[in-house]
């Protein structure tokens, strides 16, 4: 066995020829706070990996009249002045492949998880332009959440960049790791980009995804809160190479970036330390550039051009509710839509903390089963119209009949559109539970006993409204027929519910 | 308005003493230092002269080798070696600098610029271990 090693050894160094040629080289000037500048390098173009005397990556990032800005992607307290640096000719890439699914890695595409190293044979460019209009598709294919509310009110398409926005402590993550948890079965890749997470956060995740069975269709990719903010500014744009890797094999993927606003924060301490001149908030003029762009590479592509596609959900942290900040604008009207959470709805124990009536959906309506659409629209009047006469009651004047009853209604509503964590509804149970609260069947059950009855019904109608699920599930629409069986199970449901009956 | 750069002034020196001498040399010098002073520029002065010499190389079509060896080059191996550098540069003239590095094993390396020819033994071993990985 020794033999054979040394064997083989020294045929790789009697075929081996050092190729050298000239290489243009530069010194490093000044090193700091994981930025260098260095001498030289005349021929460098801007993104390109550098390397370090000590074998440290860095990318050229800005390019001045004699020196170069680089942005260190190791530990830079390694490097010192004088080093030399040589530029490789390749723009920054990471590895992607198929082996990538159930693995956590880091910006660079490096195994973090404590597993086996990953091995690839392709590697992708982390900068890439986005597709062009001839090569895409309109949002048509609807992205099940599971998730009552945005199901049925805020819908996703596939393809479509949906905001989640809301401050600390809101369920932001929840609703994400609760749409990943639902893609099984749903031939869907997913894409988890933690960008300055606390470590134990993403442990946490990633025990959730793996007990929930979502590890094999899901990617981790993470830059951690000690790591420095080149890596943090570099990991987005990593999680979407290897989604767009995913798509190019046809598949349809769900990427999340959490979150988008310490993103911006890592870019700002960059531009900072390479004095980029500061603007508003003293982010960087482009700050609007550096999330336009990468939103803009989700995209559904037309089966002529490989088909695929990649729906976006970014997160954005805010201040005490202030979605006029500016990264929240920004992000806001970059995407297709955003699903707005409240911290006072969250303690009024309405969860997911969704407001439904600043949450929006540009495209996703269109993505909607024709079942959904027909329930969901009364749903959202009632919720429009509880919300107005909510205001009114406050003052406690007397309400005639009329009032009271949407009253209830809307009280109704929101009851049934409350979700525990980690329990995704299916898109036929959605609507058989939805159709019942739409048509008034609900109107003479105690509040307090929606979530029992909304919980016992469901699992009533899936042993006595076969034909009615069957409809939606085949045909994303219910007949006369299954309606009719839907109606009797619910009649049959309500007498021989005990609750009810006292 | 723009900052002027050490770039520019440099040029402007080079410009303002190019065809001049006697007293009028001596008188341009003069001017310079005093609006170097006026301007507070004399901690730049190391810089501007860095990039000066750079200037005043190219206009004359000259450029500096570094070159380290083991050992001190011998007449003959240097002036083969001025007679391959003006080839590959064009260059008229060639400014040496030695440099004796042990650390290379053997062999020899050429800096010219930001260009480096390294055909030393312990470039050579780097690679391969780097082939090896």
């Amino acid at each position: 066995m020794a033999s054979h090693i040394v064997e083989n050894l020294k045929r790789e160094i009697e075929n081996f020829k050092a190729d050298i040629k000239a290489e243009k080289v530069g010194k490093v000037v000044e090193v700091f706070d994981g930025i260098a500048k260095v001498s030289g390098l005349s021929e460098v173009k801007s993104q390109e990996m550098l390397k370090f005397e000590g074998g440290e990556a860095g990318v050229a990032f800005n390019l001045e009249e004699d020196t170069v800005g680089v942005i260190v992607l190791d530990d830079f307290s390694k490097i010192n002045e004088g080093d030399t640096v040589t530029a490789t000719g390749k723009i920054l890439e990471v590895p992607v492949g198929s082996t990538l699914l159930g693995r956590a890695v880091n910006a660079l595409g490096v195994a973090i998880d404590g597993a086996s190293p990953i091995k690839t044979d392709m590697a992708y460019p982390i900068e890439k332009i986005a597709p062009g209009v001839i090569t895409r598709l309109s949002v048509s294919e609807p992205v099940a959440t599971g998730i009552k509310v945005i199901d049925a009110t805020i819908p996703i398409g596939r393809g479509q960049r949906e905001l989640i926005i809301g401050d600390r402590q809101t369920g932001k993550t929840a609703i994400a790791v609760d749409t990943i948890l639902n893609q099984k079965g749903q031939d869907m890749i997913c894409v988890y980009v933690s960008i300055s997470q606390k470590d134990s956060k993403l442990r946490k995740i990633q025990a959730r995804l793996e007990a929930g069975g979502a590890m094999e269709y899901t990617v981790i990719v993470s830059a951690g809160a000690s790591e420095p903010a080149p890596l943090s500014y570099l990991v987005p744009y990593t999680g979407v190479a290897i989604a767009e890797y995913f798509m190019d094999q046809g598949k349809d993927v769900l990427i999340i970036y959490d979150d988008l606003s310490k993103h911006a924060i890592a870019y700002r301490e960059i531009s900072l330390l390479l004095r980029r001149p500061p603007g508003r908030e003293a982010y960087p003029g482009d700050v609007f550039y550096l999330h336009s762009r990468l939103l803009e590479r989700a995209c559904r592509r037309s089966k002529d051009y490989g088909g695929g596609s990649i729906t976006a959900l970014p997160i954005i942290e805010t201040q005490a509710g202030d979605i006029s900040a500016y990264i929240p604008t920004n992000v806001i009207s970059i995407t297709d839509g955003q699903i707005f959470l409240e911290t006072d709805l969250f303690y009024k124990g309405i969860r997911p903390a969704v407001n439904v009536g600043l949450s929006v959906s540009r495209v996703g309506g269109a993505a909607q089963i024709k079942a959904m659409k027909k329930v969901a629209g009364t749903l959202k009047l009632d919720l429009a119209q509880y919300r107005e006469l909510e205001a009114f009651t406050q003052f406690g004047s007397d309400l005639d009949d009329a009032t009271k009853k949407q009253l209830e209604r809307g009280k109704r509503a929101v009851e049934v559109l409350k979700q525990t964590q980690y329990s995704p509804v299916s898109l036929e149970n959605q609507v058989v539970v939805l159709y019942a609260l739409t048509q008034g069947y609900m109107d003479d059950v105690a509040i307090e006993k929606i979530k029992e009855f909304e919980e016992k019904f469901a699992e009533y109608a899936d042993r006595n409204a076969k034909k009615f699920l069957t409809q939606i599930r085949e045909n994303k629409m219910w007949e006369e027929s299954g309606e009719a069986e839907l109606k009797k199970a619910i009649q049959d449901f309500k007498t021989s519910w005990p609750a009810q009956k006292k | 308005m723009a900052k002027i750069s050490n770039q520019d002034i440099a040029k402007s020196i080079y410009r303002t003493l190019k065809d001049k001498t006697g007293s009028a040399y001596s008188l341009a010098l003069k001017n310079i230092v005093n609006f170097l002073a006026r301007r507070r520029l004399f901690s730049q002065a190391p810089d501007i002269l860095k990039k000066l010499e750079k200037i005043i190389d190219e206009e004359n079509n000259a450029i500096r080798v570094k070159i380290s060896s083991v050992k001190p080059l011998g007449t003959h191996l240097k002036h083969d070696l001025i007679k391959a550098l003006e080839r590959r540069y064009q260059a008229k003239e060639i400014i040496f600098t030695e440099n004796i590095d042990e650390k290379l094993i053997s062999g020899l390396k050429f800096e010219v610029g930001d260009e480096i020819v390294d055909l030393s033994i312990k470039n050579k071993i780097k690679k391969l271990a780097e082939h090896l990985q």
